[in-house]
């Protein structure tokens, strides 16, 4: 029997052979360099205009960290709120739920006329965008605290505050971090998307720009920007929930993955 | 100071019990007029004494117990705990101890026994003194630095009971707490259990599902009834102590068991 190699190997090798790949395809003109120009020219270029281009990741980055402060801090206020009042959570709960749902993007240009092109129309959609799984999430992880955690805690004096800071907090945590990494992610589409309709600035704006010019190398360099800022992103916010939630069991994380993986399908098709 | 300290005897000597209920009902709110819970319960728990508590599944016993606890008021009737109410929890009077599953999972088996004492503000070290004093009292020296998650059903409940004791309470309630334990662990945490309480000279109600239980853990046994609640029985379990396991053979034990169960399969319910 052959044993089969570690799935991290296999990992790897996917990307060398996908990274070969891109440079070989184009080279052996199989595919014109309109569809695809080779990797070494791609990188090539993003040398070449690396001036151009980390001035637009900076405006980029600034407006992903501005969005997502309004993501996470709003979703999580908003979510605690609706997950800790019956009232406001029978009242909002519907209404949030389904706008979740809408293609939020149809109301950029609404957004575009009430804080112009610049950075501000980014950073107020991105966050808006960003906002619903990590108030949903909140909200799910308050209203689903085990009712024996709260008891407990009063049977052994806890007061209101200690309740909420030793008890709510600390339980809520896996699900509101699981809704803050999707949030996160949800923030760098709307910054790319929203700079790639109407922009001045940005790597979303450069990618467009050059689609306009049919500058096909350039345009791949502003992908493969993104693309790593997006990984960065993801490797950084899973290395802060392992530190942050080192308690999970097993059993909690697969009871919520399936919901919160079910809600999170309609915003990436909406984006 | 000698006449002083027979005036304390007099007032609250031996006679005084340690738990007494007198004329407690309790009805649930609800729209046609509420469902009666309690009918008129009355009871006494001598000082040092393991009361259990058996009824059919709903007749209000753990009810019973969240008003002993304070966590819950009944409707009518009063409650005396060391001759005083119990408007509100006071888990230096009465500790109480859930199933395993109210144990925090973000903290470690001695974080979880320490968090009564850090909710009064206790200082670190003392309370790390205390609770790895209780760790070998339920023989789990060695485990306090793990999560429960890798504790087995058994060493959990360990951890629970020794979080109940950590304070030193008079009075322990215990609510179903070895429920979710299969039958071989359950037995050796009853025999750990009189073990312990034989250790501490401390007052306990116990509630169980179980007679096997009931008889092989109690002094006296209270039979409730199905909904509405009320004591239909109070037996007295005449067996020796230590308890051993090999007096479930015994005829006594056989007699003591049938009784209860006669009285359970009375209740219209029929258990």
């Amino acid at each position: 029997m052959m044993s089969w190699p570690a799935p991290a190997v296999v990992r790897w090798l996917i990307l060398a052979v996908w990274l070969a790949l891109w440079e070989l395809l184009p080279m052996t003109g199989l595919l014109p360099e309109l569809f695809l120009p080779a990797l070494s020219k791609t990188l090539g270029v993003l040398y070449l205009d690396r001036q151009i281009y980390f001035a637009a990741l900076l405006i980029t980055l600034y407006e992903v960290a501005c969005s997502m402060l309004i993501a996470c801090g709003l979703g999580i206020l908003v979510g605690a709120l609706i997950g800790g009042i019956a009232l406001l959570r029978e009242l909002l709960l519907p209404v949030f739920s389904s706008l979740y749902a809408v293609p939020i993007v149809i109301l950029y240009p609404i957004f575009t006329a009430w804080f112009g092109i610049g950075s501000s129309s980014k950073i107020a959609f991105a966050g808006i965008y960003g906002f619903f799984p990590v108030m949903l999430s909140t909200a799910a992880g308050i209203r689903t605290i085990e009712p024996q955690f709260l008891l407990a805690a009063r049977s052994m004096g806890a007061s209101l505050p200690q309740l909420v800071t030793r008890v709510i907090i600390p339980a809520s945590l896996p699900t509101v971090f699981a809704g803050l990494r999707l949030g996160g992610a949800l923030t760098i589409i709307g910054v790319v998307v929203s700079e790639m309709l109407t922009a001045s600035a940005g790597i979303g704006y450069l990618v467009t720009l050059n689609r306009t010019i049919l500058d096909s190398p350039r345009v791949f360099a502003g992908i493969l920007a993104i693309l790593v800022l997006a990984i960065a992103y993801y490797m950084m916010a899973r290395a802060l929930e392992r530190r942050m939630v080192v308690w999970q069991a097993a059993g909690r994380q697969q009871r919520l993955a399936p919901r919160l993986g079910s809600a999170a399908m309609p915003a990436p098709t909406a984006a | 100071m000698q006449h002083l300290a027979n005036l304390t005897e007099l007032r609250g000597g031996a006679a005084e019990p340690a738990i007494a209920v007198d004329g407690l009902s309790h009805v649930y709110a609800g729209a046609d007029g509420g469902v009666a819970a309690l009918v008129d319960i009355r009871l006494a728990v001598g000082k040092g004494r393991f009361v259990v508590i058996v009824g059919p599944s709903g007749c209000g016993k753990t009810s019973l117990l969240m008003m002993l606890a304070g966590l819950r008021q009944a409707s009518q009737g009063s409650i005396l705990c060391l001759g005083r109410p119990m408007p509100l929890p006071d888990p230096q009077r009465v500790g109480v101890i859930f199933q395993e599953a109210s144990l925090f999972p973000w903290l470690t088996a001695l974080d979880n026994i320490e968090f009564p004492l850090s909710l009064r503000g206790v200082p670190r070290a003392e309370r790390r003194q205390r609770a790895t004093a209780m760790l070998s009292l339920v023989g789990l020296e060695g485990f306090g630095e793990r999560y429960p998650h890798e504790l087995s059903g058994g060493m959990k409940q360990r951890v629970s009971i020794a979080r109940g004791l950590i304070q030193d309470p008079p009075l322990l309630l215990m609510d179903e707490p070895f429920a979710a334990l299969d039958e071989q662990t359950r037995m050796t945490m009853g025999h750990e259990l009189l073990r312990i309480w034989s250790t501490t000279n401390k007052t306990v109600v116990f509630v169980t599902h179980s007679l096997t239980e009931a008889v092989y853990l109690a002094d006296e046994v209270l039979v409730m009834s199905a909904r509405p609640g009320r004591i239909v029985d109070h037996i007295a379990v005449t067996l020796p102590r230590p308890r051993r396991y090999d007096m479930m053979a015994t005829s006594l034990f056989g007699q003591l068991r049938d009784r209860i169960w006669q009285q359970i399969r009375k209740l219209p319910d029929g258990a």
